[in-house]
């Protein structure tokens, strides 16, 4: 009798554990959805800037230092090897490119340059699915790491080797910054 | 999908099963009524006549229920079956959606924004269509082979800012992630088969109650074929009635949680509440065919007492909640007021417009400087075909003294950069014979002469032209607008002189004989234009375009 109580526990614990890892899989699988969407956008990012630098030149004559800057940034991201060192120069490449849209609204033939504007609206279009796809990610992370933390998933996450996932986190110096209060 | 509440919605898919059951008992009632009645029409008549006070009136009795039970599972399975086979196509049939152009620069953001929205939920695979209409609004569409279509208006398009079609097309593909969508896109197509055949009964029975009224004779072989129409009639009518009816089944809470799952993926709901604010006190679509189709649209196409209203009655009944309760909901999550809120929306109407540049005089002529030394003169159209002239090229015009570079001169930057599609281009202008040239317009490509500033576009590129708000109007644009309206307020219809030696010949085609057709755009805005039939080309000569957009845009703000 015992032994069938015994029996039937051990597979209600096999049922249990197979469910939480397909759970674990299927959370690692949209993570890794995640960061390959971001992977794709960033790409396209990077395929874009030489195209811009060169409608943006024959107008902005004045504003070399901004071109320059943007180009540079560009290839740092390129080279950058690991994640941290890749979203620091990711971030910068962010704020390069705002500062030369800002530049670039003192120069209304360049907006008003066929090609310019294409380019624009593109850059707006990546620039916003780096942003949704990031969010994505990091809600996928998030989840997975609730998941791979909590008992007594955390048991099965860790004899199969489920690990914590980094967020991609904005480190814009702009955006992070908290508003300093002046009376 | 991360949205604790979408899990809710899935179980929805019982509204679908709901449907179908509702479906078979109208049947059901139908057919059995059907019969009840035929049957005691035999009996009655089978009774001799000076025994008919006798008579008692009596139900169908149970294996003959239970055959018409049969026969209506089967009709009402044919009925879904029909309905549900190729629904998205057939939705967007009658609702007069397009597909997307991908030459059109708007059109083009749309595709952009529904890319980016697909992203934030993790690469849903949605189509853009859009319904060329001046009215503004927005659905989404699903079927049961997993297929999402996303669609709004030009009028959409052409007044709402980025952000804010974003926040719409949230809305609509938070409908498409929680799975809603496919209910209420069956509901609303289940009984649109019946809506056209009614339409075309009620025209047959004006007509020949028109047609009785002069013919006395034949009146009664008729009169049967009038009164199985009259009953066909009347069972439409019910299936109307029902498609009313099943609206119940849609609750009005999914669009709360639409509002909600939009505003968890764009982070942005002072957008969203600015969106709504435009779309609800404007033109929503009204008389549209599309306002049958309530259910699917981001607000009710129709302004319905229902919808603004609380209670258990609105809530069974009516398909959107009120739209005041929405906006509080969203400006309350955006921290912001119902003042804000009005002059973000006001600030779009007003935003700047962009001059069109003003055709230059025949005679005049460039110098270019080149390889260090002072070239020319050269003309407009020599001018188009160096591919070596950049913005930053110093240029001069001979009757001025100023030294500029190209992308200065407004009537040069309309026709530099061209050159490869120049050389390619084979269509020339119907009055100068020059090459015309590709420009953008409104968002729109059309085909501009250098020289002259006539314009070749397609018939369905001036609808979405005339919509667009992107260009101010000059003076003399104004001028001669005016003058076209106080002329036809004078003169009835002011003819077109016809000649058939000064007809052009089509750019696109050029058939010898097909010759384009002098005629106003309308009858109302008596704008002339030449019109090609056989490929739908129409050439506008210069400021034609802009008066027309002008007199029409001027009605319609008045309205």
């Amino acid at each position: 009798m015992i032994l069938w109580i015994l029996l039937g526990l051990i597979v209600v614990a096999m049922i249990w554990a197979i469910g939480v890892y397909n759970r674990l899989v299927q959370l690692r699988e949209n993570v890794k959805n995640g960061w390959s969407q971001i992977d794709v956008q960033l790409k396209r990012r990077h395929d874009l800037i030489p195209n811009l630098v060169e409608t943006a030149k024959g107008y902005m004559a004045h504003e070399k230092d901004t071109l320059e800057k943007v180009i540079k940034a560009r290839q740092q991201a390129i080279n950058a090897s690991d994640l941290k060192d890749r979203q620091q120069a990711e971030n910068l490449l962010t704020s390069t490119l705002r500062s030369l849209f800002a530049v670039s609204e003192q120069y209304p033939n360049l907006k008003a340059d066929r090609q310019m504007m294409q380019l624009h609206e593109e850059l707006t279009t990546t620039e916003n699915k780096i942003t949704f796809a990031r969010q994505y990610y990091n809600d996928e992370v998030n989840r997975l790491n609730t998941a791979v933390q909590s008992f007594p998933a955390n048991v099965i996450a860790g004899s199969f080797n489920f690990k914590k996932n980094d967020f991609f986190e904005i480190e814009d110096a702009a955006q992070k910054e908290t508003p300093k209060v002046k009376f | 999908m991360p949205y604790s509440f979408t899990q809710i919605e899935e179980d929805k898919t019982r509204t679908i099963g709901f449907v179908f059951s509702f479906l078979i008992l109208f049947y059901f009632l139908a057919f059995w009524g059907i019969a009840m009645v035929v049957a005691n029409a035999i009996a009655y008549s089978e009774i001799p006549t000076y025994e008919q006070q006798s008579f008692v009136f009596f139900f169908l009795d149970f294996p003959t229920t239970l055959i018409i039970l049969a026969i209506a599972c089967v009709v009402g399975y044919g009925h879904w079956s029909y309905t549900t086979s190729n629904l998205i196509k057939k939705m967007l049939g009658v609702l007069g959606a397009e597909k997307l152009n991908e030459k059109d620069t708007y059109h083009q953001m749309f595709r952009n924004i529904l890319d980016e929205v697909s992203v934030a939920t993790g690469g849903v695979k949605i189509e853009g269509v859009i319904i060329p209409t001046m009215a503004m609004n927005a659905f989404a569409l699903s079927d049961f082979e997993g297929h999402h279509v996303l669609g709004t208006t030009e009028g959409v398009l052409a007044r709402l800012s980025r952000a804010q079609i974003e926040a719409i097309v949230g809305h609509e593909v938070a409908h498409i992630v929680s799975r809603d969508c496919l209910a209420t896109t069956v509901t609303s197509s289940i009984f649109a088969l019946y809506g056209g055949l009614l339409k075309g009964i009620e025209l047959m029975l004006r007509g020949s109650g028109r047609r009785s009224s002069y013919s006395s004779r034949g009146r009664g072989s008729g009169g049967g074929a009038v009164a199985v129409i009259l009953l066909i009639y009347i069972l439409l009518l019910l299936t109307k009635f029902l498609s009313h009816l099943v609206r119940m089944f849609i609750s009005r809470q999914r669009e709360y949680r639409a509002d909600a799952i939009s505003v968890r993926l764009t982070r942005d709901p002072l957008s969203l509440a600015e969106a709504l604010y435009a779309i609800a006190y404007h033109w929503r679509g009204q008389e549209l065919t599309a306002q049958e189709m309530e259910a699917i649209f981001i607000v009710n196409p129709q302004y319905a007492y229902l919808d603004e209203h609380e209670g258990i009655f609105a809530e069974l009944f009516s398909t959107h909640p009120p739209v005041e309760k929405r906006l509080g909901i969203l400006l309350e999550m955006a921290h912001a007021d119902v003042e804000q809120l009005v002059q973000g929306v006001k600030k779009l109407e007003n935003k700047p417009r962009t001059q069109v540049p003003e055709a230059v005089g025949i005679d005049t002529k460039w110098m270019v400087h080149k390889d260090g030394r002072w070239q020319g003169p050269f003309e407009l159209v020599q001018m188009a075909t160096f591919d070596w002239i950049e913005p930053q090229t110093w240029i001069k015009r001979l009757d001025e003294d100023k030294v500029k570079p190209a992308y200065e001169d407004q009537a040069l930057a309309g026709v530099l950069g061209h050159s490869d599609e120049m050389k390619e281009a084979s269509e020339k202008c119907p009055r100068c014979h020059l090459a015309l040239s590709k420009v953008y317009y409104e968002g729109v490509e059309l085909e501009k002469c250098p020289f002259c500033h006539g314009v070749l576009v397609h018939e369905n590129d001036v609808k979405r032209i005339i919509i667009r708000q992107d260009v101010g109007f000059s003076e003399k644009v104004k001028h001669i607008a005016e003058t076209i309206k106080k002329t036809a307020d004078m003169f009835m219809a002011p003819a077109i002189k016809r000649n058939p030696q000064t007809l052009f010949t089509c750019p696109k085609c050029n058939h010898p004989r097909n010759k384009m057709h002098r005629m106003f755009y309308t009858e109302v805005y008596k704008v002339e234009m030449d019109r090609c039939f056989a490929c739908g080309s129409i050439w506008f000569d210069h400021d034609e375009l802009e008066v027309l957009q002008y007199l029409i845009e001027e009605a319609t703000t008045r309205a």
